[in-house]
């Protein structure tokens, strides 16, 4: 079942503007799905139009079945959302804060005391008024108000920001029990290592326009991954091996560029007398960065182009 | 209207509220008190021809009776800026101001549809200047007590002259709604609700000190404030009909400009 589903969805600001251009992706239950791009590529326009905060100029968007434009009030009530860059009241504490936002849902915060346990947010900090906190603590607070009322959809706006390492490996954590527990993350950022760790399947966008949509594992086994073996007497023969590209054999040590499946590539391998072998993981930057060369053309690539409909 | 975000803005705005109210009680108290200690002194002064009779036309031309120092204290510049701490202040600053420092995002983030969010502001501003406005008659009616000149006042018709002022703060609240809500920065909103009320101001206080300019002063708000009309029992339901009907546009505008709007991203 697609819980977020945009259809053509299209934004202009102004007549020279373009910031969304038929934007059409489905976003599965339970599914944890990034949604990357650079600054001032739509990101946060694509958010805006499903919440209801900014009109379509074409096209429309759903999240559970309802209408983003007609019926934002009612998506709102079943959605979580963490603004980028937060601004929160700063005069209140943390936890009226926390409890004038729940109280707006009219919804118990169900999640809140294991978020505050998981983001090491102590009783004493909600105390403390909002203007008095770190940017970490007010980070931890958003994510807090995002998820507080244990909503169906969250919508995170680069919710790591301002996270140290251990707070955002224990807000990743976070992430995988809301996935267990059959809640869908709409996640957008720009942090390509977090979108490997946490999504299951990643949509790119440039200059308002889909380029990818794909599974995160599909995307980062078609990437091209560097091969260093090291051998003692013949190198073995990687010629029309399956995936193997840009080979150099110099004294005993060949360099190759490995793509796909790695069985043909060891089969062939396992053949020769190895002294050492290196194979350096593929990254998503590798192919963020491909899809972001400025001369590709701006078509959709992916294993998953049958869930999307070109605008 | 949504009672988390009125009982939240209640919160909010309490300590500003009380120490309005308390100014503007103090200075109500003041009018009984010049009136019984000085008022006689004020009118053989006015009538010696020292200050110009035309004067004494501003505030309703009835100056030297409890009434009239009433309605002057009402339309006092000081009790008109008191008031506009929350008819002005409050309004403008109650969307545009969230806009502006980035919090908005996160209330609309709930489930409140804008309308219900402009609604439970507007029933805020008008709780607010329903609470400074009774606080100044309060401070009247204690001061006419205590100085034993309650009898000249009609008290009964205080609850009137109380509609009176609400309806017109009520007015310039709405504006200043109106304003906030199709703006995302502060300056243009206050620039438009506090010049509208100053021009107003100016209208009638010109209007009234200047015979020539007599003509102006329907177009300002001001001139549909009658304290001294009231206090007298001449006063007619037209100026309360143009303050409700003022105030009623300027709701119905932020009513169907603020669910129009784009919200685009602060920058």
């Amino acid at each position: 079942m697609s819980v977020i589903v945009t259809d053509g969805l299209t934004r202009r600001y102004g007549r020279s503007v373009l910031a969304l251009d038929g934007l059409s992706v489905e976003v599965r239950e339970g599914e944890i799905f990034g949604f990357l791009g650079p600054n001032g590529a739509g990101k946060s326009t694509t958010i805006r139009l499903l919440l209801g905060l900014l009109h379509p100029t074409m096209g429309r968007a759903e999240i559970l079945g309802l209408d983003s434009e007609r019926q934002s009030v009612a998506i709102r009530g079943r959605v979580g959302y963490l603004p980028g860059g937060i601004a929160l009241y700063d005069s209140m504490s943390g936890e009226a804060l926390l409890d004038y936002l729940v109280d707006l849902y009219r919804r118990p915060p169900v999640r809140r005391a294991e978020l505050l346990e998981r983001l090491e947010l102590s009783a004493v900090d909600l105390r403390r008024p909002v203007r008095d906190y770190s940017r970490g603590m007010r980070q931890k607070v958003g994510i807090i108000q995002a998820l507080q009322h244990d909503p169906d959809v969250a919508i995170l706006d680069e919710p790591t920001e301002g996270l140290d390492p251990l707070m955002q490996r224990a807000f990743y954590d976070v992430l995988d029990d809301l996935r267990s527990n059959g809640r869908t993350i709409f996640f957008s950022s720009h942090v390509l290592s977090e979108v490997e760790r946490v999504c299951d399947r990643v949509a790119i966008i440039r200059a308002g326009r889909l380029v990818a949509l794909e599974d995160v594992g599909a995307l980062l086994a078609r990437r091209h991954r560097h091969v260093e073996i090291r051998v003692r007497g013949e190198a073995p023969r990687l010629d029309g091996v399956a995936g193997v590209s840009k080979l150099v054999t110099r004294d005993g040590l060949l360099t190759c560029e490995l793509e796909g499946d790695v069985g043909p590539f060891l089969a062939a391998v396992q053949r020769s007398d190895v002294a050492d072998l290196t194979i350096e993981p593929a990254h998503l930057e590798e192919a963020f960065l491909e899809f972001y060369q400025d001369d590709r053309p701006a078509g959709i690539v992916g294993t998953d182009v049958g869930a999307v409909r070109a605008g | 209207m949504n009672t988390v975000l009125l009982a939240r803005t209640w919160e909010a705005q309490r300590a500003k509220l009380l120490a309005v109210a308390l100014a503007l009680g103090g200075w109500g108290f003041l009018m009984p008190v010049i009136y019984a200690s000085y008022g006689a002194q004020f009118r053989s002064l006015m009538e010696s021809g020292v200050i110009p009779r035309q004067l004494a036309e501003f505030g309703g031309g009835d100056i030297f009776s409890l009434p009239g120092a009433v309605s002057l204290g009402f339309i006092h510049p000081i009790a008109v800026a008191l008031n506009c701490v929350f008819a002005i202040g409050f309004s403008t600053g109650s969307v545009a101001g969230e806009r502006q420092r980035g919090t908005l995002e996160v209330l609309l983030a709930r489930p409140i549809s804008r309308r219900s969010l402009a609604l439970t502001l507007y029933a805020a501003i008008v709780l607010f200047v329903a609470i400074t406005t009774a606080a100044f008659l309060v401070g009247v009616f204690v001061a006419s007590a205590l100085w034993g000149v309650s009898a000249e006042l009609g008290l009964s018709r205080l609850p009137l002259l109380w509609l009176n002022g609400v309806l017109l703060f009520a007015a310039f609240g709405a504006i200043g709604l109106a304003a906030s809500v199709s703006f995302d920065r502060m300056t243009p909103v206050l620039a438009i609700a506090l010049g509208f009320t100053i021009v107003s101001y100016f209208v009638d206080v010109l209007g009234s000190l200047w015979p020539d300019a007599k003509g102006l002063q329907p177009l300002s708000l001001f001139d549909y404030l009658k304290p001294s009309d009231v206090l007298s029992g001449t006063a007619t339901p037209v100026d309360f009909a143009v303050l409700a009907g003022v105030a009623a546009a300027g709701v119905a505008f932020a009513l169907v400009r603020f669910p129009a709007r784009d919200l685009a991203a602060p920058s």
